[in-house]
């Protein structure tokens, strides 16, 4: 005779007994035995994951999932960064070299809806050769629908691409798709098509390096946007860069408590500017005397580095730093900085970080090679990425600002909500030497001395034409300030502008 | 050491060489000013890649360079 207390424990064991947690077991253990990883790789998908997030955070999203014997060929899952809900899509190289069939691209996009629905950053850890050629149209259908949704997530949310392996076709289309993209120097690589389809296609003979490596994408191509040595590093960057971003369009400022810049970077500031107009100086210079000490974050260090961009913090607010860098190339705005400064400036607007621009600008770069390269669709964009930005624009004229580039450099007439320029600057319509040679063509070619009267002429155009207070005095600038004084101006501008960011 | 071998000094952008500051044969560390070119009114100073003796210097004063044309080698 069975009591019913048998019967009870009889029911447990038919719905979760020892049988059916042996199968889960199994299960799982098929789907996370580690496979080592090939290469130069040093972690497997789910490890670069879990290490990309707060310790012990990762959850992971359907890892039962197959895509016929083996799993999708792709990690996801969300879990913290810095205390804050991250999403991931980590790529597992050891499934069918984590080639992007028709599952895997269901799984990426089951990853995307979460983030965007959920409104929170996602980072792509990519380490694929490409669409799955097996699963033929299916994966293509796939890619697209990964592409579409880059497209969708870029209104609302930061997206973070790390490449960390050899990744062909639409593994190189999706991340160029997303906000910023970090490689691994010597292991990560982006291209259309690998080396061998190269040198079948067109004959021509390269290294995957030389086709796709990082040195040709953060300094040439300007497809990817930091280089870093390692996967830790990498994984480590996309933490960093996160920690100036919101969530999502609209969420609160990740705020910190205010550090004052250097001490003695501010002590130095009246001195980092030459007098003399054609002295290059270093505009890091300025920055340490500006912002709040400690962590900084330079986006694409080496590519068009006449203008540095750079995400810091000033009254332990996040900020987006335009600059020219007059050691670079003289500080020069040509087709490739403009690229530069347009992708930076629209993307930190619509995130609601505060453009600051700081200007020692000679000019655009003229002549037939700049004109080739289309520097005046460039330049256009740049001038819209700042009437369009929405967040508060700040503008400091350092030393020169002439012609075309003192507008383009965030200037009052395209919405800036603040100008000033330092007592030592020139703003004008061009340089006081080309000026002269143009305003005074006639007594300069009838001169005894041309050189001495183009100088008398230039010093005199200087002083009665390009210093900053006929700008001031127009109200086209709100104030000429000391340099040291420009750190307290910002500050006291956020404050006031800062609820129209949380708006 | 054969001419012309070693680490190039390029240009970074197309300018005039205002002036040459080496002469093939002249030793140099690394990161001094061999010359100084001028472009949109600025002076961009161009440094020694290596330090080791120069061995070619293939530019003149007064030449126009384009981006990335050799200045000085330093083998």
């Amino acid at each position: 005779m069975t009591s019913s207390v048998d019967l009870a424990h009889q029911s447990a064991e038919q719905t979760n007994g020892p049988a059916h947690r042996d199968a889960l077991e199994q299960r799982r253990q098929d789907r996370f035995t580690r496979v080592e990883p090939r290469g130069a790789r040093t972690f497997t998908g789910r490890e670069r994951a879990q290490m990309l997030l707060d310790d012990g955070t990762f959850v992971e999203i359907s890892p039962l999932r197959t895509a016929g014997t083996s799993g999708s060929g792709v990690v996801i899952g969300w879990g913290l960064v810095d205390g804050r809900p991250v999403v991931v899509a980590s790529h597992d190289a050891a499934v069918a070299s984590g080639a992007i069939g028709a599952v895997f691209a269901e799984t990426v996009q089951r990853a995307q809806r979460l983030a965007i629905d959920q409104g929170y950053p996602i980072v792509y850890i990519n380490d694929s050769g490409g669409a799955r050629i097996h699963d033929g149209v299916h994966a293509l259908h796939g890619c697209g629908g990964i592409f579409t949704n880059n497209v969708i997530a870029s209104a609302t949310i930061p997206q973070i691409s790390l490449i960390l392996g050899p990744c062909a076709g639409a593994a190189a289309y999706s991340p160029a798709l997303t906000d910023w993209t970090i490689m691994v120097k010597g292991q990560g690589q982006m291209f259309l098509t690998g080396p061998d389809i190269v040198k079948a296609a067109t004959g021509e003979d390269a290294t995957a390096d030389e086709i796709g490596g990082s040195a040709l994408h953060t300094s040439k191509s300007g497809v990817a946007h930091l280089e870093v040595e390692t996967e830790l590093e990498a994984l480590e960057a996309a933490r960093d860069l996160l920690s100036f971003l919101p969530s999502h369009v609209g969420a609160p400022m990740p705020v910190r408590e205010a550090v004052p810049a250097d001490p003695a970077a501010v002590a130095r500031l009246p001195h980092v500017v030459p007098e003399k107009s054609s002295i290059i100086f270093d505009v890091n210079d300025v920055l340490d005397g500006v912002l709040d000490a400690g962590e900084r974050f330079e986006i694409s260090p080496t590519y068009a580095p006449s203008v540095v961009t750079v995400l810091g913090r000033i009254d332990g607010r996040p900020v987006a730093i335009v600059a020219n860098q007059p050691k670079a190339r003289g500080g020069i705005l040509d087709s490739k900085a403009s690229v530069k400064i347009s992708r930076f400036v629209a993307w930190a607007a619509r995130f609601g970080l505060p453009v600051i621009t700081l200007v020692d600008v000679p000019g655009f770069l003229p002549g037939t090679v700049e004109e080739g390269r289309g520097v005046i669709t460039h330049g256009a964009t740049m001038l819209k990425a700042y009437v369009e930005a929405t967040s508060p624009v700040l503008t400091v004229v350092l030393r020169k600002a002439y012609g075309g580039a003192y507008i383009a450099m965030g200037a009052r007439s395209l919405g800036a909500d603040f100008t000033w320029a330092w007592s030592g600057s020139e703003i004008a319509v061009m340089g006081p030497g080309g000026a002269v040679a143009l305003l005074h063509r006639r007594a300069l070619k009838e001169a005894e001395d041309p050189v001495a009267l183009r100088d008398e002429l230039a010093a005199d155009y200087r002083e009665q034409v390009a210093r900053p207070y006929l700008a001031a005095e127009a109200g086209i600038l709100d104030d000429v300030i000391h340099a040291e004084e420009t750190r307290d101006r910002i500050v006291q501008a956020l404050r006031l502008l800062e609820p129209a960011v949380r708006a | 050491m054969t001419a012309g071998t070693g680490v190039a000094a390029r240009a970074e952008i197309v300018a005039n060489v205002w002036k040459l500051l080496t002469e093939v044969g002249a030793e140099v560390a690394q990161g001094d000013v061999l010359a100084v070119l001028e472009t949109m009114k600025m002076e961009l100073p161009v440094h020694a890649p290596a330090t080791g003796t120069v061995t070619s210097v293939p530019v003149a004063e007064g030449q126009i360079v384009q981006e990335g044309d050799v200045i000085a080698v330093v083998g």
